[in-house]
């Protein structure tokens, strides 16, 4: 049973150098969704849902916690 | 020349010696398994001198703290995570985790993590990383099959999320019959190595939430103070020992939590 698909999976042909470059391009595109991302995908914070510190340069807010964890850790 | 970041922040780490262990979703990519992350996220030695380092080279990049943990080895042995923030010369988003006790993963393979030289590509071993796959993330467990598929055949057995693998690996089976899903596959059963994988996937989902939830209750009120911090506020170097003194107010290091999750499943 495959379960990624091809396009996830073709990545063990390529050499060092081709990883690279796929993956800085795919990074490039990945910023589009910065604004979209939860606040985190990994660590004992995952739980946490609706921080927080505004990421934004110089601004703030008061946090607020959700302890509702529909995201990774 | 372009590359993974989060490769190159890893050997900056390891510079002066193996300190940081690159995990989870770029470990995926260095496996080549699926690029599907735009974090990077690092086991880190549980000292001082490690969590120095780091925030030395954090530093040189112009990051800074996201709410979480001060990185400090008190901390980190309590389980909790740090994390970072800096935009790269490309003004892309780098964020930048780390924790010294990746759950479900067990202290001998922990120990076995910082065997490496200086400057090296540090990537945590394929079992280890099947074992912090085990999230409430359902997406992590198609990965977790594709991360199995590299191990030797006994090995993946134990971990592969896959049933037709299942059924194939158990007519060549002579180990310990410690899961379901392989009790199920022995008996040529598909429905009920299906029945199994879920069913184990959903106990394991549960765990991680629970555990997820522990922290999360417990880092209220740290986080509720930490949250009034504006980004300038939050820059390294000057910003640690400032959340050093917040965490020692405000931040429990020990947290009651779930962690042995193979009792609980198989």
């Amino acid at each position: 049973m495959q379960m990624l698909s091809d396009d996830d999976t073709n990545l063990a042909e390529l050499s060092d150098e081709e990883l690279d470059l796929a993956w800085d391009l795919w990074f490039d595109l990945a910023q589009s969704t910065n604004d979209a991302d939860p606040l985190y995908t990994h660590g004992v914070f995952a739980g946490i849902t609706q921080v927080e510190i505004s990421e934004k340069e110089g601004t703030s807010q008061a946090p607020g916690l959700s302890r509702h964890s529909s995201r990774a850790s | 020349m372009a590359g993974n970041i989060y490769f190159e922040l890893t050997r900056a780490f390891n510079a002066a010696g193996p300190i940081a262990v690159l995990a989870s979703g770029q470990a995926v990519v260095y496996y080549r398994v699926a690029i599907m992350s735009k974090d990077g996220d690092w086991v880190i030695r549980e000292t001082a001198e490690a969590c120095a380092q780091v925030l030395t080279v954090l530093a040189e990049r112009g990051a800074v703290y996201r709410a979480g943990a001060p990185l400090d080895p008190r901390w980190l042995a309590g389980g909790w995570s740090s994390h970072f923030e800096f935009f790269d010369d490309k003004r892309r988003r780098v964020r930048c985790d780390f924790f010294s006790r990746p759950p479900r993963v067990d202290p001998a393979s922990l120990s076995r993590l910082y065997e490496g030289e200086a400057g090296s590509l540090l990537v945590i071993d394929l079992e280890s990383l099947i074992r912090m796959k085990h999230t409430q993330r359902a997406k992590d467990y198609a990965v977790i099959g594709e991360l199995a598929a590299r191990l030797p055949p006994e090995q993946e057995i134990q971990f592969t999320t896959d049933p037709d693998r299942l059924l194939t690996l158990a007519s060549s089976y002579h180990g310990v019959i410690a899961r379901a899903a392989i009790q199920a596959a022995i008996a040529g059963d598909r429905d009920g190595v299906v029945v199994a994988l879920a069913r184990e996937q959903d106990a394991l989902q549960r765990i991680d939430r629970a555990r997820v939830r522990a922290y999360a209750a417990a880092a209220e009120p740290y986080l509720a103070d930490v949250g009034t911090m504006s980004s300038a506020d939050r820059r390294l170097p000057g910003v640690h020992a400032r959340l050093v003194e917040r965490a020692e107010r405000l931040l429990p290091v020990v947290v009651r939590a779930q962690e042995n999750v193979d009792a609980d499943v198989e």
